[in-house]
């Protein structure tokens, strides 16, 4: 039973990172209909960043998301405005190719900068837990998994109640409908991947406490981002946030039970299944 | 004019080969100097720059010839076969990695050139009876042995779970655990490989957690071995011993980290403050020259190549010669004692004695075996 309740909240505590890079993956496709192969290596510029307000400037992770949120957003407004926005209406094999080769700029360029050196960021609460009638939740994890409720929580109201959130959704929805009501949809596209980016870059922030940073270490997780996003439902927060848990508890439930060598192997049914039985994603609606 | 006479010093200096004072011994050397390895390969191209800078001292002047095999096995093959037909090199040593060293040996005997490997730990690097194979390092059994051994000093555990990383080195390595523990009577209770670099080990260690084994073997390398233990350090899992079969467990990176590298055992090639002739000043030359601490790779490293060299250069550069001046000599350096020897299927191998050594208040100390020992092992373990 504890193993089972371990795995359980283990695997919610992780999935909630996970959801958070699988957020920002899905608002880029909403809007502008590219997969951003770059994803991970959006993730990666973000960590590098809390990396660096952490030993230079003593700045706790947690804390310089404050910091990290921004930069990003601006990071990711200013690579839409001079590359992304290029190539939106183009074949889809050039918008991979396109956000691959950027990618690859962004981890060669780290290691040029930063050697391939694997960086570790140790903070006091690093391998604490709170205990609790038998159970360990680690404490970074938890921190971690409040703070990606609290954005999801903001970015769910923004979108729903605000002008600018409800234009966003609009041009998700329908980009030429949405143009012709007067949305400008060319600083719609600006500001979701600006918003994209920022949330791969504050996933990054949160795990850097309890991983380590290099400059490859986006590819890893540009996969995962992709899996949850397609679980999900390709354009849905909600599709998003719930790929994101579910691939953190099976990953967690199928190290526990069967092994932790085959809980890729489990991964990947569970998303193989998910996609015969609902083409289009758990929250996805398809589109033609 | 001048080129005449280069041409007829050149041609004087073939005809009579070792009268010439141009004609140094050559000496070859494969590295990781580039790659996903290049971090431990720049250990050994400094240790080698200390043997050469040593070498000169005792008046043993060798070429060295460097090349760069990346981590591929190809380019190793490639690099040796240069060094052996172009440049003529006496001796290799190296490569580094298991996979190019072995890749490097099989052709050793082909083209009749000495290979001392300093550090790859593939037992079937000296297996298949190479004449011109030698190494300097304990290969991959041992590390895993010594480290029961010195718990089999302290206590009689009766159980033990294996996590490692699923790659050549942790397979190989828990096998050999997992021969030695039958031979002790531990009971496995656990067996599970992970893929290099995942996020989350929790699970896995809530579920060793519940089966209580005495001992935990680890075999991860680098960064790894940090993330296992602080997950196992916020999970609670508690063994009699934390095992860790060198790589990730034997940097200076996971010592920095107090809260979770302090009493976890290690197994070494080599460490600072075991008392062979040397080791400690090699240490401290190689702190002040490199501003780095060594890791037993260049102490390796430099002891390859100090053998190498003077074995070159006192039957000047003929290789038969030198194949058999390895084969009888013996040495006492900054390794301990060292004597390539066929024994228990190995040939030209140094039954070279491995350490263990245990961090106690933020250091490696070498706690066994005892005749080598600076400090007592601290057992059990707590947090």
């Amino acid at each position: 039973m504890i193993l089972f309740l371990q795995s359980l909240i283990s695997g919610i505590l992780i999935g909630g990172v996970y959801a958070l890079i699988g957020i920002g993956l899905t608002i880029i496709f909403g809007v502008m209909r590219v997969i951003n192969f770059a994803h991970g290596d959006i993730m990666m510029v973000g960590m590098y960043m809390t990396y660096f307000l952490f030993t230079l400037f003593g700045i706790d992770p947690f804390v310089s998301v404050l910091i990290t949120i921004p930069m990003m957003f601006i990071f990711g407004g200013i690579m839409q405005k001079l590359f992304i926005n290029r190539i939106l209406g183009s074949l889809p094999q050039n918008q991979i190719l396109l956000t691959i080769g950027l990618g690859l700029i962004m981890s060669n360029s780290a290691m040029l900068a930063f050697t391939s050196d694997y960086k570790i960021l140790t903070t006091s609460y690093s391998s604490s837990s709170y205990r609790l009638a038998g159970l360990s939740i680690s404490k970074p994890l938890a921190i971690s998994f409040l703070i990606t409720v609290a954005i999801t929580a903001i970015l769910y109201w923004f979108l729903m109640r605000t002008d600018t959130g409800q234009a966003i959704r609009a041009t998700a929805q329908d980009r030429e409908a949405a143009q012709l009501m007067g949305i400008n949809v060319k600083r719609m596209s600006v500001l979701a991947f600006g918003i994209g980016s920022a949330m791969a870059g504050t996933a990054g922030a949160l795990i850097s406490p309890t991983y380590y940073i290099f400059p490859q270490v986006g590819s890893a997780f540009t996969l995962k981002a992709f899996v949850i996003t397609v679980l999900g439902g390709m354009g849905s927060i909600v599709g998003a946030t719930l790929g994101g848990v579910i691939i953190g508890v099976v990953e967690s439930m199928g190290a526990a039970y069967i092994s932790s060598d085959w809980k890729d192997v489990v991964v990947f049914t569970i998303f193989l299944l998910v996609l015969l039985i609902k083409p289009s994603g758990l929250m996805g609606t398809s589109r033609t | 004019m001048f080129s005449r006479i280069g041409a007829v010093a050149l041609a004087l200096a073939l005809a009579i080969p070792g009268t010439s004072l141009a004609a140094k011994v050559k000496i070859g050397f494969i590295n990781t100097i580039t790659g996903a390895e290049a971090p431990i390969g720049e250990n050994l191209t400094n240790g080698v720059t200390l043997a050469l800078e040593d070498l000169k001292k005792t008046g043993v002047d060798v070429e060295l010839i460097k090349e760069d095999d990346t981590g591929k096995p190809e380019k190793a093959l490639s690099a040796f076969e240069k060094l052996a037909t172009r440049d003529n090199v006496a001796g290799v040593v190296g490569p580094y990695t298991s996979a190019c060293a072995n890749a490097v040996a099989s052709q050793a005997d082909r083209y009749k050139v000495p290979q001392l490997i300093p550090a790859a730990a593939k037992e079937e690097i000296t297996r298949k009876g190479h004449q011109f194979v030698f190494r300097l390092n304990a290969p991959a059994d041992v590390y895993s042995s010594v480290l029961m051994d010195v718990i089999m000093s302290l206590d009689k555990p009766k159980t033990i779970a294996y996590v490692y990383a699923n790659t050549d080195f942790g397979i190989s390595t828990v096998k050999t655990a997992q021969e030695y523990a039958k031979k002790l009577g531990i009971r496995e209770v656990a067996n599970e490989k992970y893929q290099k670099g995942a996020p989350d080990f929790r699970s896995t260690l809530t579920k060793i957690k519940t089966l209580n084994p005495d001992l935990v073997f680890m075999v991860s390398y680098e960064v790894d071995a940090i993330t296992l233990m602080r997950q196992s350090r916020e999970i609670g899992l508690t063994p009699k011993a934390f095992l860790g079969a060198g790589a990730g467990f034997t940097t200076a990176q996971f010592l920095a980290q107090k809260k979770i590298s302090n009493l976890v055992f290690s197994s070494t090639q080599w460490t600072e403050d075991v008392n062979w002739p040397g080791a400690r000043n090699f240490y401290n030359r190689y702190k002040a020259k490199f501003g780095k601490e060594p890791s037993y790779h260049a102490a390796c490293a430099y002891e390859a190549m100090m053998i190498m060299a003077e074995t070159a250069v006192k039957n000047h550069g003929d290789r038969e010669k030198t194949r058999a001046g390895l084969k009888s000599g013996h040495w006492n350096g900054i390794m301990g004692e060292v004597k390539f020897a066929d024994y228990a299927g190995y040939t030209n191998q140094n039954n070279h004695q491995m350490l263990v050594q245990q961090v106690q208040n933020g250091l490696y100390e070498t706690v066994y075996p005892a005749k080598f020992a600076t400090k007592k092992p601290i057992y059990p373990f707590k947090w």
